[in-house]
C-alpha cells in the first residue's frame, strides 16, 4: 500500500515538474549554451515571484517538521536576485511547481533533509551534464547507499543564492568561485578542512588569494568525484601532482623544481609505484606515493622547522611509518628528489661516473681482442680454403 | 690450421677438462646469473616495454623481485660451495693453481694481439687456463663481491644505514645497476665469443676436448700431460692426513657462511613484507562544519559565502592525541626527571636539553622511534627495568608513551 502511495505521489511529482518546465520554456528568453532550459509547448499557470515573496521574504519565517527539526523558508530577495538563477529570472515555481496555489500542499518528507534529497533531482532539468557527471560520483553511491548525509546538488549549490560559478562565454571557472570551493566542501568535510587551511596550498589560497594553488577540485574533481581510498586513486597520486609540480611555468613563480615526478620515478618507490600504475592500475602496492611523505591535506612547505620533511628528524618520522626499525642514518637513503651532483649525494655520483668509464673500458678493451681475434681467424680461413 | 670447421676423427682420443659436480655447479651459476640479469635489468630500465612485458609475464613487480631474490639466494649457495671445494683442492689435494694470474698471463694477451693485427707469426702457447678465460673468471669473481655487497645493502637498508650513511644506499643501487650492465654485456661480448663464436667449445658440457682441441686451445697443459706431470697430490697417505684437519675447519666456515647467507636474507623484514602504513591521525571524512567558533582566515578577495549550520548537525568534538608535545609537557619532565644525567651530564651519548638532541639518540642509536612507543628504546629500556639508575612514575612514564604515540611533537 505504502509503495503505491509513494509511486503516486512520484507520478504526480513528475506531472508538476513537467508542467513547472513548461512554464520555464514560455518565459524564459533562448538560454545559453549551458544550462540548457527545456522548451516544452504546453502552456501553466505562471506565478510572478513576487507573489511567493511576500510572504517568503518576510524575516524568521519557518516551519517545524515532523521529526521537530526547523525549516528556515525565508529567501532573501536581494540574494537571490544577485543570484544566477535570479539573473537568469527563474520563477520560485519552476522548481517549487507544486506550491503555486495556496494554501500549499502538505509536505511528504519528514525533515529538511529529506525534502533536499527529494528535491535536487529537479535540478536534472535544466543542469543535465553536470547531473549525470555526479550519478558517478562517490557522493551519489553514498546517497544510494543509505546514507542521508551524501552530498546532492543543493548542499554544494544553494539555489536561493548561488553565484555565477563559471565565466558566461568561455566557461571557465570564475576567480571568485575558485577561492571558495574549499568552504563549500568544508561544510561536510570540515575535518579536512581544517588540514588543509593550514597547508602551504590552502594557506596560499586563503592568506594570499592565491589561484595557481590546487583547492579540492583540482584533485578530487568535480561532480564526478571518485573515492580517493582506492588503489587506482592511490597508483596514480604521483601524476595528479604532477600536473602542477612537473609544470615547469607554473612552478617558475615559487622556485620549484619540475623534476619531482623524474627523481620519484627513478628511486625503488616510484619505479614500483610507476610498474603498478601502468599494469595493475588497481592493485594496492605499499611503496609510497607523494602523499604518504607530503601529507595529503595538510602538505607542508619541506623546509617548515616543525613539518617539513627537508629536515631529517621529520622525514624520519614519515620513513618510519612503514620501516619502524629506521633510525638516523636511514632518510639519506632517499635521494629527497636531488639529482647526484658532486654537491649533492656524491658518493652516488661518483660511482655512477666510475661505471661511465668503466663500462666502455673494459667492453672496448674486449672488444679490440674480440674484433682482432675475429679478422685473423677470418684471414687464416681464406688461405687456408687457398691452400 | 683452419680450427673453426675442422672436422673431428670419429676416433680421435679426448681429454677430460671439467668432471661432471664442475659442470653442475656452471649450470646452476649460468640459471641463476640469466635469471638475475633479466629480473634485474627489467627493474633497472623499469620502464622500457621490453621490460614491462617481462615483468608482467612473470606475474608483476613484486613476484620479479621475488624471483630475483630467489636467483640471488642459489648464486651465494654457489658461492659457498666454490670456496669450500676451492679450499679442498688447494690445501687437500694441492693442486696448482692454475687460474691466478701471472705477469705470463699479461704477455699472452699482447702476443695474442700482436698476433691478430699480424706483427706476430703465431699464437701464443697456452696451458690449462688461458688468459680469457682467467679474466673472465676474475671478472665474475669481482662481480658476485660487488653485488653481494651493494645487493645486501638494498636488500637490508634499515639494517645497513645503522652502519653506514645513508647514502650509501642509492650508491649500492647503482653500482648494483652498473656492476649489473657491465657483467650482461662482458657475457654476451666475452664468452659468447670466446666459447661460442670463435670456436665452439662442448667441454662445459660434455667434459671433455678432444687431441686436436687441446692442441689448439691449451697446448702446454696437453704437454704436461703427455709427459705425465701429476697436476695434484699423489700420496693417498697424505691426502687422508689433510683431509682429517681439513673437514673440521671446512664444516665451521660452511656452518658460517650458512649464518652468513641466513642473515643477508633475514637481516630485516620492513623494506619487504607488506605491512600498512601507519597513519598518523585517521581521517574522518565526514565532520559538518558547526557552529562553535573556528580558526577560518578570511578570503581577502570575492563575497564571502554563506555558511548555513543546518539545524541536524550536532558538534562533532574531534579528539587530537597530539596535544602533548616536547616544549609543553615532556622537555620540562625530562629536566626535572632526567636533568642529572643527561643534561647536565651526557650519560651514554645521550642529551635531553632540546628536542633535536633528544631525537638525535645516544651511543645506542635513537632513544625514541615517533608514533611508536612500544619500538622506542626508551620505553623499552624503561619497561624491562634496564635503566637501573634511575626509575620515571609510572604517570610519567604513561606521559612520554602517549606522546611517543602520538608521533613525539615538539610543538
Amino acid at each position: 500500500m505504502r509503495r503505491l502511495k509513494i509511486a503516486r505521489a512520484l507520478l504526480l511529482f513528475a506531472g508538476l515538474v513537467l508542467a513547472a518546465l513548461a512554464a520555464a520554456g514560455l518565459r524564459s528568453e533562448p538560454a545559453r549554451a549551458a544550462p540548457h532550459i527545456d522548451r516544452v509547448s504546453a502552456p501553466a499557470a505562471q506565478v510572478d515571484n513576487s507573489v511567493c515573496l511576500d510572504c517568503h521574504g518576510e524575516p524568521d519565517l519557518t516551519l517545524t517538521m515532523p521529526n521537530g527539526e526547523v525549516l528556515p523558508l525565508t529567501i532573501s530577495e536581494g540574494k537571490f536576485q544577485q543570484s544566477v538563477h535570479g539573473e537568469n529570472e527563474i520563477a520560485c515555481t519552476d522548481c517549487h511547481s507544486d506550491f503555486s496555489g495556496f494554501p500549499h500542499p502538505d509536505l511528504k518528507a519528514d525533515s529538511p533533509r529529506a525534502i533536499a534529497v527529494e528535491y535536487y533531482t529537479i535540478c536534472e532539468s535544466c543542469h543535465a551534464e553536470q547531473y549525470n557527471k555526479v550519478l558517478d560520483s562517490v557522493h551519489q553511491r553514498a546517497l544510494a547507499g543509505g546514507d542521508k548525509n551524501a552530498a546532492v546538488c543543493t548542499d554544494c549549490h544553494n539555489p536561493h543564492e548561488q553565484m555565477r560559478l563559471t565565466d558566461d562565454i568561455t566557461g571557465d571557472l570564475l576567480p571568485s568561485a575558485r577561492m571558495h570551493i574549499p568552504q563549500t566542501c568544508a561544510q561536510c568535510h570540515s575535518g579536512i578542512y581544517d588540514a588543509y587551511q593550514y597547508s602551504v596550498h590552502g594557506s596560499a589560497l586563503s592568506d594570499e588569494g592565491n589561484l595557481d594553488v590546487p583547492t579540492c577540485i583540482d584533485c578530487h574533481g568535480v561532480h564526478n568525484i571518485q573515492d580517493p581510498t582506492t588503489a587506482q586513486f592511490r597508483n596514480e597520486t604521483p601524476l595528479l601532482c604532477a600536473k602542477c609540480h612537473a609544470n615547469e611555468k607554473l612552478m617558475q613563480a615559487y622556485d620549484l623544481p619540475t623534476n619531482i615526478l623524474n627523481t620519484y620515478v627513478a628511486d625503488f618507490h616510484g619505479t614500483t609505484v610507476t610498474l603498478f600504475e601502468k599494469n595493475s592500475p588497481d592493485q594496492p602496492t605499499n611503496k609510497p606515493v607523494c602523499t604518504d611523505c607530503h601529507g595529503v591535506h595538510n602538505i607542508s612547505k619541506v623546509d617548515n622547522p616543525q613539518t617539513g620533511i627537508a629536515l631529517k628528524q621529520n622525514l624520519l618520522v614519515k620513513c618510519q611509518r612503514c620501516h619502524p626499525d629506521a633510525t638516523a642514518n636511514f632518510p639519506d637513503s632517499w635521494m629527497s628528489h636531488y639529482v647526484a651532483s658532486p654537491d649533492k649525494f656524491s658518493l652516488v655520483y661518483y660511482v655512477n661516473l666510475f661505471y661511465k668509464f668503466l663500462i666502455p673500458g673494459v667492453l672496448g678493451g674486449m672488444g679490440v681482442f674480440v674484433v682482432t681475434d675475429f679478422m685473423r681467424r677470418l684471414i687464416e680461413r681464406r688461405k687456408g680454403a687457398a691452400h | 690450421m683452419a680450427n673453426i670447421t675442422t672436422p673431428q676423427p670419429a676416433e680421435e682420443r679426448t681429454y677430460e677438462r671439467f668432471p661432471l659436480a664442475r659442470r653442475i655447479e656452471h649450470l646452476t651459476m649460468l640459471l641463476s646469473f640469466t635469471t638475475l640479469g633479466l629480473t634485474g635489468l627489467a627493474q633497472k630500465f623499469a620502464l622500457s616495454p621490453t621490460s614491462q612485458f617481462l615483468v608482467s609475464a612473470l606475474g608483476g613487480i613484486e613476484a620479479a623481485r621475488s624471483i630475483h631474490h630467489i636467483a640471488a639466494i642459489v648464486l651465494m649457495f654457489g658461492t659457498m660451495y666454490h670456496i669450500i671445494l676451492l679450499g679442498y683442492n688447494l690445501y687437500v689435494l694441492r693442486i696448482r693453481m692454475t687460474m691466478l694470474p701471472v705477469l705470463q698471463d699479461g704477455l699472452d694477451a699482447l702476443q695474442a694481439l700482436l698476433y691478430n693485427i699480424g706483427l706476430r707469426k703465431s699464437r701464443p702457447q697456452m696451458g690449462r687456463f688461458t688468459f680469457e678465460e682467467k679474466a673472465e673468471y676474475w671478472a665474475f669473481v669481482w662481480g658476485t663481491v660487488v653485488m653481494g655487497v651493494t645487493g645486501f645493502m638494498m636488500w637490508n637498508p634499515i639494517t645497513s644505514a645503522k652502519f653506514l650513511p645513508g647514502e650509501f644506499i642509492p650508491a649500492a643501487k647503482a653500482a648494483h645497476g652498473g656492476e649489473a650492465v657491465l657483467a650482461v654485456l662482458a657475457i654476451i661480448l666475452w664468452h659468447m665469443y670466446g666459447v661460442h663464436i670463435k670456436f665452439f667449445n662442448k667441454a662445459m658440457w660434455t667434459g671433455k676436448l678432444t687431441e686436436t682441441e687441446m692442441l689448439h686451445e691449451h697446448p702446454l697443459e696437453l704437454a704436461e700431460m703427455k709427459a705425465g706431470l701429476p697436476d695434484r697430490e699423489q700420496d693417498l697417505i697424505k691426502i687422508r692426513q689433510r683431509q682429517r684437519k681439513f673437514f673440521p675447519v671446512a664444516s665451521i666456515l660452511t656452518l658460517i657462511m650458512l649464518a652468513g647467507i641466513f642473515g643477508f636474507i633475514n637481516a630485516e623484514e620492513t623494506a619487504l613484507t607488506t605491512i600498512p602504513p601507519q597513519d598518523e591521525l585517521p581521517v574522518e571524512v565526514y565532520i559538518r562544519w558547526t557552529t562553535t567558533p573556528r580558526a577560518t582566515s578570511t578570503p581577502t578577495a570575492g563575497p564571502t559565502l554563506a555558511v548555513t549550520p543546518t539545524a541536524t548537525s550536532t558538534p562533532i568534538v574531534i579528539v587530537v592525541s597530539s596535544d602533548i608535545t616536547w616544549d609543553g609537557n615532556i622537555g620540562p619532565l625530562f629536566q626535572q626527571n632526567c636533568g642529572e644525567c643527561h643534561i647536565d651530564d651526557d650519560k651514554g651519548g645521550l642529551t635531553l636539553s632540546t628536542y633535536a638532541d633528544a631525537m638525535k639518540g645516544g651511543r645506542n642509536g635513537a632513544m625514541f622511534t615517533a608514533g611508536n612507543a612500544a619500538k622506542s628504546q626508551m620505553i623499552i629500556k624503561f619497561e624491562s627495568g634496564d635503566h637501573t639508575d634511575f626509575k620515571l612514575s609510572p604517570q610519567d612514564l604513561a606521559l612520554v608513551k602517549a606522546w611517543l604515540d602520538a608521533g613525539a611533537l615538539e610543538k
